[in-house]
């Protein structure tokens, strides 16, 4: 069963990577709403996708993903003020990504080694909000409560975000992809499943942890510069907002916490259900957006891919069905 | 006023306002303790009996903390109901479920909240809200007494409760290890519902306090439950005396912290400090039990 799945499966990525690469060529790209849309969708799709390999492949659930995505706009902000970077220069978000990761190694030496389950997942939230004040005291280097302003003037079109986004988000896929086929994700899911045995497996705990850990925080960060790119004001409330690290939590388990299609599916989910919510039902949007949560873990606690196995849908895509099963093959 | 009556206002202000958070760390570390989640709805079901209160007390006229014996009967068939309807049934799903229930119940209520009553900020007057009395040079406000003393007896309750009663001795056991509790003859479902209805009762009560003294708007209540959980784990999980001790000593920490520094900085001196905690003493700072983190 396992070679038409895989062959159905790098066949789907490719379509959908074609489709949406050709996307803002069939539209306008500054009249279509929906490609601002999939703009967001991407960076969620690429936070998702982060924050599932520290939490459904590494099992260590992280709260503190605000404090990457934060830390990666302030980067990009503060290096093309300084003008050691450019609009739009892959050197600052390679740089915020990097930072980010760096902090996650520092940090994540100290917390991953003490702290597991739930209270490695309340440091990391404290992290996130540590950081926020910081920055909000930051004095002139961050502009304190206000922030930073960039030059908006440098704005042309929603087009280069748009294909910035979609390389991250794919980059992002193909990085856990790959490290998951690896010797790297056989150690991860062995300490998710089972530290102390992975331990005397001769895995180094620690270490293949704050990989993780460095590499949801890059994913973080490079999404956090785009994004600081794309509203060109950087502020500690917007930037370091607890819903940086929880959207990212819910579109993962949603579609299906440890699994490679998942956080993706989620993510275009939540994304066009918020978005439609937002669009049809402003007034009591926020509300829907809690009850959908609500209703979701009642009905379909273990995510969408859960669905694959059973009922029209797999039905309707038996290609599903092995995707789902993706976890349980490892 | 001299700098050391200053400090010592500071102290007792400190101390008042932290036993507010030491009610809501119990429930928390209540719920904690059946649940094997942090109960991130917390602070949203403490801002909704702060408007109950406000509109009991608004559109009756009852007395804010007679609405006290009001409030406790609603809040607890509520934390029941909570736990019969949504909690039980994802309880099985695991943890990440039950959390992000929690979450979902946090954004619901609200924006609930919201929707109906505005965002505006509300408070409470009451005759005797200007009310001081005089110890010494220092000030002490009447309602923020009475909400320490209700911190103090509502601590009381549940400690004795937890001790002297077999039901308490349920939820003990239950906390400790739900699988060796059930095959005892301990119902899994009654323990976390009575748990779960006393932990949103303790947010009721938190709310009334907070209804007299501190003006509230709907999305106040993340705050708390960020706060309620830094004094849990300052008291140690599972502790009832060491929550309201942790509640007080962040109190302390909140108001001494922005009296010396910095009001800005208060938030990030709290989540330093527990970081420290929970990396140096998991167990606590009061705490001796052996749990690691």
């Amino acid at each position: 069963m396992k070679k038409p799945i895989q062959r159905s499966a790098y066949i789907l990525v490719a379509i959908v990577t074609l489709a949406f690469v050709a996307f803002p060529l069939l539209v306008d790209t500054e009249e279509s709403y929906l490609v601002y849309f999939f703009f967001m969708c991407f960076i969620y799709v690429a936070l998702a996708q982060g924050w599932n390999l520290v939490a459904g492949y590494a099992g260590q659930a992280s709260f503190g993903q605000h404090a990457f995505f934060g830390l990666g706009a302030y980067i990009t902000a503060i290096t093309w003020k300084a003008g050691w970077t450019d609009f739009l220069d892959p050197v600052a978000m390679t740089l915020s990504g990097a930072g980010a990761a760096l902090l996650a190694v520092v940090v994540g030496v100290a917390l991953l080694a003490k702290l597991r389950g739930d209270y490695f997942a309340l440091g990391t939230l404290g992290l996130g909000e540590i950081l926020r004040v910081v920055f909000t005291q930051g004095g002139t280097l961050t502009g304190g409560p206000v922030g930073l302003l960039l030059p908006s003037s440098s704005y042309q079109s929603l087009g280069p975000y748009y294909f910035i986004a979609l390389t991250i988000a794919l980059f992002t896929f193909l990085f856990v992809w790959l490290l998951m086929r690896s010797r790297v994700g056989l150690a991860l899911v062995a300490i998710r499943e089972d530290e102390q045995a992975a331990a005397s497996n001769g895995i180094h705990v620690l270490k293949f942890k704050i990989l993780a850990f460095a590499a949801g925080a890059f994913f973080s960060g490079m999404c956090g510069s785009i994004y600081g790119y794309f509203l060109f004001h950087i502020h500690p409330l917007g930037f370091f907002s607890l819903n940086w690290a929880l959207l990212p939590v819910l579109m993962t388990v949603l579609g299906g916490i440890g699994t490679l299609f998942g956080p993706v599916l989620g993510a275009f989910v939540l994304a066009g259900v918020f978005e439609l919510a937002n669009l049809y039902i402003p007034e009591i949007h926020p509300m829907f957006s809690g009850l959908f949560v609500i209703l979701v873990m009642l009905f379909l606690p273990q995510g969408m891919m859960s669905l694959g196995g059973k009922g029209v849908l797999a039905r309707l895509f038996p290609f599903i069905l092995g995707l789902s099963n993706q976890r349980e093959r490892r | 006023m001299s700098a050391f009556n200053a400090f010592m206002q500071i102290l007792i202000n400190g101390v008042l306002f932290g036993s507010m958070y030491g009610v809501a760390a119990i429930g928390l570390s209540l719920i904690f303790g059946s649940m094997q989640i942090v109960f991130i709805a917390q602070g949203a079901v403490i801002i909704l009996a702060a408007y109950f209160t406000y509109w009991v007390f608004t559109l009756t006229g009852l007395d804010p903390f007679f609405c006290l014996i009001l409030c406790l009967p609603v809040f607890m068939a509520l934390g029941w109901g909570l736990y019969v309807g949504l909690f039980h049934k994802v309880a099985r799903a695991g943890k990440n479920p039950s959390l992000l229930l929690a979450f979902g119940l946090m954004v619901l209520i609200e924006n609930l909240m919201a929707f109906l009553w505005t965002p505006n900020t509300r408070a409470i007057r009451t005759s005797y809200t200007a009310i001081g009395l005089s110890v010494g040079p220092m000030q002490i406000s009447f309602s923020r007494l009475m909400v320490f003393i209700i911190s103090l007896a509502a601590t009381g309750l549940v400690f004795l409760f937890m001790k002297k009663t077999l039901w308490g001795k349920a939820v003990r056991a239950a906390s400790e290890d739900m699988g060796a509790a059930a095959l005892l003859g301990i119902s899994p479902r009654r323990v976390s519902g009575l748990t779960f209805a006393i932990g949103i009762a303790l947010a009721g009560i938190a709310g009334v306090c907070t209804a007299t003294t501190y003006p509230f708007d709907p999305y106040f209540g993340f705050l708390f439950s960020l706060k309620a959980l830094i004094a849990v784990a300052f008291g140690g999980l599972g502790s009832v005396g060491g929550a309201l001790l942790g509640g007080i000593l962040l109190g302390l920490l909140e108001s001494v912290g922005s009296y010396l520094i910095s009001g800005g900085w208060a938030d990030a001196i709290s989540y330093a400090a527990f970081l420290l905690v929970i990396m140096l003493r998991p167990q606590g700072l009061f705490g001796q039990s052996t749990r690691a983190a």
